[in-house]
């Protein structure tokens, strides 16, 4: 019963980051219709935002989180501009090759500038913890988690109630709806991407406090951050927050009760299986 | 040029690639097996990406399950090649009809990521699998035979070529393109859509899946990394693309020269391939997004102006 | 039609562009320069680098009363299995290197060696441990890393010798070839030592998230913890660890440990990780080109600007290995190299370099420690060589 506990703990707490790496692809997604396969490898860069901030300047983590967010959405923002925007009324698949030729792009840049070597966000406080209900919850998990309600708590309000978030919002649904809000579908798009990215960026900041850097970490974390995304749905960012605990748990109790190696079949099983099971509700919102 | 000629100059190409074992070097030859293969599983997938429109990236379950079935029947069983190979290729039409019912009924990027999942799942549950080794793969029996393995690679890619010559005329072609321009138009057309997108996905499963026999018997060592590789998934659309989706020698063309820049990257300038690899994709789809085939036909009228009326015409 | 005069123009002109007259000896390698596997790749190929060089320094190689400078042709494989086996096979056939040395990783080396063997051209490679490519009866395949599923043999020893002696111990593995063949030998020497196994766990490579596991562990609660698994695995399980308040008694992992890598990233918590090593930096060792091990790792942190570790060692003696047989087959001739490289034994900053019967070298591994932010050498088949800091505090008594 005590495991089962810290085993829920555990999962949930993973959960709060998933959410967070999976906000910006689902927004992306949702709203431009672009998968973009060169998000783990904003992840990737927003981590070392963070490590280079904490190492060169001792910066907190929590500090530097709203500098790497900056650093990525400008990354995000150009990127779009100048090189997504290009192919826009392109064929779909062709927004899925050049994202995945920005991927390579980037991790083998990361590689030269920033070498292969395993880095991490280490701050003295990084693996301190404290008890609640007989489990055992790391502080910096906790905060991450809270940091990422918080950010998905104040997205959601963003698209809500400012006039870029309705229009953001109104893009999603129609290009030319959007005009209405009196903002430029292109400045539109690369605000979102823009975005898209800083979310990213923070969620990679927080990743380096609890796991370990190199250049080609992003490939696992876009492919986790679609299962959520999907599963989460597109439609809200608090669907991702659900979809992202949901994975997390469910991947805690695969590696207990069925084994490590089996947490893969599981989370990209429920994937296809959602996508298959609810093909209606999901195809409604792409059509 | 009408079709007679241009059939024969297919035909003369393809003899004398037949013939270069006899004189090529065994780099020449090595090289030829895996451009030859990558062309067969890029025809794999512009039957169903090219001619009927879905962005699949679960072609290389195909690969890998082609790949697992030869060495399974072959270091498992103690069956001979040929076997193995068929073993493989019934494993992928079993996967294409089981999982194609349900993954092929979305559309769009969710048919993408569904198919994406599939890979990983694939991955995952082989590397649990007794039977094929685990995650620590299977050694085949080292065969020492360039030469065989690349007619036979030459044959898969001429018999996948066919195919896809007999679709590009038939009526079931005719149904897979009307699947691709509308599907809902074409389902009130009365043509049976899933079972003409489930055909599809088998076709290119058979074809994957030999290619990938091939290469597990070639390369005499699988693990489930390699064997579901995703970015041979990615390789397979980058050159159906670049050659010309949904044209019958295009991805064949886009194979050759793709690999081509490729293999002389990662030798001449090593470390820095990806690298290039990867700006070469963004080019290539930002000024030429239809593909060489469209570049060759409209470049002599419009010359440099075809890549700048090409960002003209995609940009928002 | 172009297409196809082009194809035959390309043959044409590599096929023209080989025979040369031989003055140098060249030896081919594929490593991972970049990919998920670059950074210990990069061990390998400025560890070859460095042997040539210093090889060529003392005057080259001496075969059959002819000198000839060592050449070196390294490709990088992106950490791509498969690209890299087209890599060996164009190493050989094109740019006609004489031999081959050796890509990191045991599943790279389980793929690479089927081009040596069908080409019979020898290999030499410091970069495999499993089981597996040895098993297989092929005759041009040889390893200079000690047999993987006794990698924690001296561990095992040495916990016999602690006060209390860990009693129950839990086993993590990952499931790549190397791994799964660590974890296949040590259950057995866990048997033999009488151990009691409460755990005994099969990961994916590549697990970033360990939460379940170390939350398991805490409720078995062994007296020490075995990892077999990849240095990213050991430096995400101590964070977490750390972060979930998991001290055994010791724990202790198979790679990792000895790097430099793992001491920056962790800081003071890599203190108290037990790790193994078949390469000590001592002044005793005696090499003929570098002096000792501790010249070797000196000069090379001089000239890399990181600090060396068993890789590198191993790299080094691979090529020193090759000049030996060289030199005592008095010929190139591929087949006889072979026989002569089945043959050698000699003194290197490594260690004795000999090969059994099935081409694997056998060096004892020492168990290291890493104790205020050093690595010690705490014990190996000669007995203890330094104290052990054992048990291992809880992680807010430190």
């Amino acid at each position: 019963m005590q495991l089962l506990a810290q085993i829920l703990a555990n999962g949930v707490l993973l959960g709060g980051l998933y959410a967070l790496m999976a906000l910006g692809l689902a927004l992306v997604w949702g709203v431009l219709n672009i998968v973009n396969l060169a998000h783990g490898a904003f992840i990737m860069l927003g981590a070392y935002v963070g490590y280079y901030l904490f190492t060169l300047f001792d910066m907190d983590p929590f500090v530097a989180l709203p500098i790497s967010m900056a650093a990525l959405f400008c990354v995000g923002y150009l990127l779009q501009g100048g090189v997504l925007n290009l192919i826009a009324r392109s064929a779909m698949f062709n927004t899925l090759l050049i994202t995945f030729g920005i991927d390579v792009v980037l991790t083998q840049l990361a590689q030269i500038l920033f070498s292969a070597d395993y880095r991490t966000i280490n701050p003295s406080y990084a693996g301190s913890n404290f008890m609640a209900f007989g489990v055992t919850l790391p502080w910096v998990r906790v905060l991450a988690f809270v940091v990422a309600l918080l950010l998905t708590f104040s997205m959601w309000l963003f698209l809500l109630h400012t006039r870029l978030g309705r229009g953001i919002r109104a893009t999603a649904q129609n290009l030319g709806a959007a005009r209405l809000y009196g903002v430029a579908p292109k400045s539109i798009y690369a605000m979102t991407f823009g975005i898209g990215a800083a979310l990213a960026g923070g969620a990679g900041d927080l990743y380096g406090v609890v796991s370990q850097i190199n250049p080609y970490i992003g490939a696992t974390l876009t492919a986790k951050s679609f299962a959520i995304a999907i599963i989460g749905g597109l439609e809200s960012p608090l669907g991702v927050v659900v979809g992202g605990i949901f994975l997390g748990i469910v991947e805690s109790l695969t590696a207990l009760y069925i084994g490590p190696t089996f947490v893969d079949v599981a989370s990209f099983g429920i994937l296809v299986l959602v996508l298959v099971v609810r093909p209606n509700g999901l195809l409604g919102s792409t059509s | 040029m009408n079709l007679r000629a241009k059939f024969l100059l297919t035909a003369i190409a393809v003899l004398l690639l037949g013939a270069l074992p006899w004189f090529a070097s065994p780099t020449v030859i090595q090289f030829g097996i895996a451009t030859l293969l990558l062309a067969t599983l890029a025809q794999g997938w512009n039957i169903i990406g090219g001619y009927t429109g879905y962005a699949s990236f679960g072609n290389s379950v195909f690969f890998g399950l082609g790949s697992y079935g030869t060495a399974i029947a072959m270091v498992q069983w103690q069956l001979p090649f040929g076997v193995g190979l068929a073993f493989g290729a019934l494993l992928s039409v079993l996967f294409a009809l089981v999982m194609g019912l349900p993954v092929l009924r979305l559309r769009g990027h969710y048919f993408a990521i569904a198919t994406l999942a599939l890979s990983q799942v694939m991955t995952a549950i082989v590397s649990n699998l007794e039977i094929a080794g685990r995650n620590t793969g299977l050694v085949l029996p080292l065969l020492n035979g360039d030469a065989l393995f690349y007619e036979l690679s030459l044959a898969t890619l001429v018999l996948a070529t066919l195919t896809i010559f007999w679709i590009s005329r038939s009526r079931f072609g005719f149904g897979l393109i009307a699947i691709r321009e509308n599907e809902d138009a074409a389902a009130s057309m009365g043509i049976n859509t899933t079972l003409y997108k489930v055909l599809a996905f088998a076709l290119a499963g058979v074809f994957s899946a030999l290619a990938g026999g091939i290469h597990a018997y070639w390369i005499t060592f699988i693990d489930p990394v390699s064997a579901f590789d995703l970015s041979l998934n990615v390789k397979m659309i980058i050159m159906t693309v670049f050659g010309g989706p949904g044209s019958v020698l295009g991805p064949v063309i886009g194979a050759f020269v793709l690999s081509g820049i490729s293999e002389t990257l990662s030798t001449e300038v090593s470390t820095v391939a990806s690298l290039f690899f990867g700006i070469v994709i963004v080019t290539a789809v930002v000024f030429m997004p239809r593909g060489l085939a469209d570049l060759i036909r409209r470049f002599r009228d419009t010359g440099w102006r075809y890549f700048n009326e090409n960002v003209k015409q995609h940009r928002l | 039609m172009k297409r196809a005069l082009g194809f035959m123009a390309f043959t044409l002109a590599t096929s023209m562009s080989s025979a040369f007259a031989q003055e140098t000896i060249t030896l081919g390698a594929s490593v991972q320069e970049t990919g998920a596997l670059a950074n210990t790749g990069r061990y390998y190929r400025d560890s070859y680098k460095f042997a040539v060089e210093k090889i060529n320094e003392r005057g080259g190689v001496k075969v059959g009363g002819k000198t000839y400078t060592l050449a070196l042709k390294i490709l990088d494989n992106q950490s791509d299995s498969n690209l890299s086996v087209r890599q060996y096979v164009q190493l050989l056939t094109q740019d006609k290197v004489n031999f081959l040395l050796g890509p990191f990783a045991s599943d790279f080396a389980l793929a690479d060696s089927s081009v040596a063997e069908k080409y019979q051209v020898p290999m030499i490679q410091g970069g495999g441990a499993s089981d597996q490519i040895f098993n297989r009866g092929y005759k041009y395949i040889f390893g200079t890393l000690p047999v993987a599923s006794k990698y924690f043999e001296s561990t095992i020893a040495m916990m016999g010798k602690l006060n209390p002696a860990p009693k129950t111990v839990a086993l993590l593995y990952a499931d790549d070839a190397f791994d799964v063949s660590v974890a296949n030998g040590t259950r057995e020497l866990l048997q033999n030592a009488g151990i009691k196994l409460t755990l005994d766990q099969r990961y994916s490579s590549n697990t970033s998230d360990f939460s379940t596991l170390i939350s398991q562990l805490k409720s078995s609660n062994p007296d020490a913890i075995l990892v077999s698994g990849h240095e990213t695995e050991a430096l995400n399980f101590v964070r977490q660890a750390k972060s979930l308040n998991l001290a055994p008694k010791m724990y202790s992992f198979t790679v990792g440990v000895p790097t430099a890598d793992f001491r920056k990233a962790l800081g003071k918590d890599s203190n108290y990780a037990f790790g193994m090593t078949p390469w000590v930096i001592s002044p005793t060792s005696k090499d003929l080109y570098f002096g000792n091990a501790a010249d070797f790792a000196k000069a090379y942190v001089a000239r890399f600007g990181y600090d060396p570790d068993y890789h590198s060692a191993s790299a080094v003696a691979d090529v020193e290995a090759f000049v030996k047989a060289m030199e005592a087959a008095g010929s190139l001739d591929p087949k006889k190299v072979r026989d002569a490289i089945s043959q050698v034994n000699f003194p290197s900053l490594y260690g004795t370099v000999a090969f059994n019967a099935t081409g694997q070298i056998s060096l004892p591994q020492t168990v290291i420690q890493v104790q205020n932010d050093q690595v010690k050498a705490i014990y190996s088949q000669n007995g203890m060589l330094a104290t052990p800091q054992y048990p291992m505090p809880p992680w807010d008594k430190r």
